[in-house]
């Protein structure tokens, strides 16, 4: 039946890959997961669809999830990203998996919202079961590798921690409702409404002065210092003695030019616990790379247990790289019996030959005018020509 | 990719002298940019500085993706386009009030309180440039409305009965008197904001701070000049 003008375009935020554009996709996506597998990461893929129940945290929040029913009308959901089916996982199937465990993957997500593309490729990793500063560090330091083998050149990282803002909060002894106001208009990035708020809050002058400049401080070790001065509450103080110890671990992998220090990379307050970082990249405006400390996602599914990774959002970088071109046939088998084709295709594909056929019985002058069109380097009669004119 | 040059977004309209007027007070020296000639793009090089002009609407647009590190823009605006980009710095110009009015002759009645009460207003057309902003604030005092986009004189709707009542930005309520339409609620304040893309923030970090330190300090030195007349 002919497809209507709604059957010939696609929902929005979906895209189609062309030959060129897939064959990027997979250059980079193959280049990326062998050095994950270098650094002894597992690839895994968890199903394309979910229960939302799984990767729903909080069904009060507006979510952008793509939902469907089952025939038990249970809702279902498309995965928005890996972290958290990778948890399920770990969590059911590899309850007794010997740790740390290092996984990793390369698979579409799907995101119901508006910003540019709906279905993108994400490539990502993570490491579970394992608390230390080096675990941190490793995973950082692969996030900086990955982007550097892409071929990238202008690109930075940006490291903070969530123990500090938090461990300021404590020590200034804030009450539930401010603490969460001042989260959700730092996650909307709204700093007249952090500002605002602040200078509101009664709050003795000291603390409203870190509160405001916590968010904008930014630098290299030297700053740590700096916090150092603000407090002396343990939390605060074990948060930057934890960051100084990711950030040394970071020179030593060669990677620390890259990596600022910002304690405003505050982000995902219920989820990330520990050092959170995003990476960037010139020409691209929002972070090609999220990822973070998240200690408390796996007691969700009843296996408490540390874990940090990040995400590589692959698919919204694709115009940052030229597209390959894709070489044509290596020859090109012609001739007047369709079984010789076929014979004479087959023994050439044994010898490793890419082979394309001519599905008309064309001569030789029109077999080297269809190679020339198609880039096919060279051409092969079949069998026995045909006789001309 | 250029790290030097930053690109400044800025609104046609009445924010646009504003605007210059402030950046030319830091030192951006862009006296000469208008929204009179046709063109929409302007080199700096001596600031280091490529300034956009385009529609106040646009202006979030730009800078979500990138295009611009920084814009200047109405909270208004910020509010009904609802973008992912950094609210920076309130830069307390261009100040105006989003208000619900009615015709004179169908305001709701008040409350003890001198308050007019909405709540008979539940299902009632509203027209706006603003449908968020509007469906956001009566959903918030649990009423249903059924929002009408529109994109330019808001105050004709109610007079041929398009919808019962409006949700604009005034400034001095003078087109609402003209138009016989009286303000029966407000619903917030707004002024222009710095606006900055999120990944320029990390990237050009010392610079963005540089401009959004003297923007601020410049509006101290306003205040303090207007103290001392």
């Amino acid at each position: 039946m002919l497809r209507t003008n709604l059957g010939q375009r696609i929902p929005e935020g979906m895209r189609d890959l062309l030959p060129e554009e897939i064959a990027l996709q997979e250059n980079l996506e193959r280049e990326v997961l062998a050095l994950f597998q270098q650094w002894s990461y597992q690839k895994v893929l968890s199903p394309t669809l979910e229960f939302t129940a799984c990767v729903q945290p909080d069904v009060e929040q507006v979510d952008s999830l793509y939902k469907f029913f089952d025939r038990d009308g249970r809702i279902l959901a498309l995965r928005p990203e890996l972290t958290t089916p990778i948890a399920r996982l770990v969590s059911t199937r590899m309850r007794g998996a010997n740790l740390p465990l290092r996984l990793c993957y390369g698979a579409d997500v799907f995101r119901n919202s508006s910003v540019r593309y709906r279905e993108f490729r994400q490539v990502g990793v993570e490491l579970i079961g394992a608390d230390q500063e080096l675990a941190d560090a490793e995973v950082i330091a692969l996030a900086v590798e990955s982007i550097a083998c892409l071929g990238l050149e202008n690109f930075q990282f940006n490291l903070g921690h969530m123990g500090i803002f938090s461990g300021l909060l404590l020590e200034a002894g804030v009450e539930e409702g401010f603490r969460q106001k001042l989260e959700e208009a730092l996650a909307r990035k709204d700093m007249v409404g952090v500002e605002r708020l602040v200078q509101q809050s009664g709050l003795p002058e000291r603390v409203q002065e870190l509160l405001l400049r916590l968010p904008h401080f930014h630098g290299g070790e030297e700053i740590l210092d700096e916090v150092l001065d603000w407090s002396f509450l343990p939390t605060i103080r074990e948060a930057v003695e934890s960051l100084r110890r990711i950030y040394r671990y970071l020179n030593y992998f060669g990677v620390q030019k890259y990596v600022s220090l910002d304690l405003g990379i505050l982000r995902g307050f219920s989820y990330y616990t520990g050092a959170v970082f995003e990476g960037y990249v010139a020409g691209i405006g929002f972070p090609v790379l999220e990822g973070g400390r998240y200690d408390s996602l796996y007691a969700d599914f009843g296996v408490p247990q540390p874990a940090t990774g990040f995400a590589i959002h692959l698919g919204s970088m694709l115009e940052l790289f030229p597209l390959p071109s894709i070489p044509g046939a290596d020859i090109l088998v012609y001739g007047p019996d369709p079984q010789e084709i076929i014979r004479e295709s087959r023994a050439l594909r044994l010898q490793g030959k890419k082979v394309e056929m001519a599905l008309e019985t064309i001569d030789r002058d029109a077999a080297e005018a269809l190679a020339r069109l198609k880039s096919i380097s060279e051409i092969k009669l079949a069998g026995e020509e045909v006789s001309r004119g | 990719m250029d790290n030097d040059f930053l690109t400044i977004a800025l609104p046609k309209g009445k924010l646009l002298i504003d605007s210059i007027q402030r950046l030319s007070r830091i030192g951006i020296e862009c006296q000469h940019v208008n929204e009179d000639s046709r063109k929409l793009f302007y080199d700096l090089p001596h600031s280091k500085v490529k300034i956009i002009i385009c529609r106040a609407t646009d202006i979030p647009t730009y800078v979500e993706y990138g295009a611009a590190d920084l814009g200047i823009v109405g909270k208004d605006t910020l509010l009904e386009e609802n973008k992912d980009v950094i609210e920076l710095l309130d830069l307390k110009f261009g100040y105006c009030r989003f208000v619900v009015a009615m015709p004179e002759g169908s305001v709701p009645p008040k409350h003890a309180n001198g308050e007019y009460d909405l709540s008979g207003l539940n299902h009632q057309r509203v027209a706006t440039k603003f449908p968020r902003v509007a469906e956001t604030y009566f959903s918030e005092l649990g009423m249903q409305v059924n929002p009408i986009k529109l994109h330019g004189n808001i105050e004709l709707a109610p007079c041929v009965g398009l919808a019962e009542m409006i949700v604009d930005i005034v400034s001095t309520g003078k087109t609402l008197r003209e138009n016989h339409l009286v303000e029966v609620a407000p619903i917030l304040e707004a002024t222009s904001r710095l606006i900055v893309n999120r990944v320029a923030y990390r990237m050009k970090y010392e610079r963005i701070r540089d401009i959004a330190g003297k923007l601020r300090n410049d509006m101290n030195e306003e205040v303090l000049d207007v103290q001392s007349l």
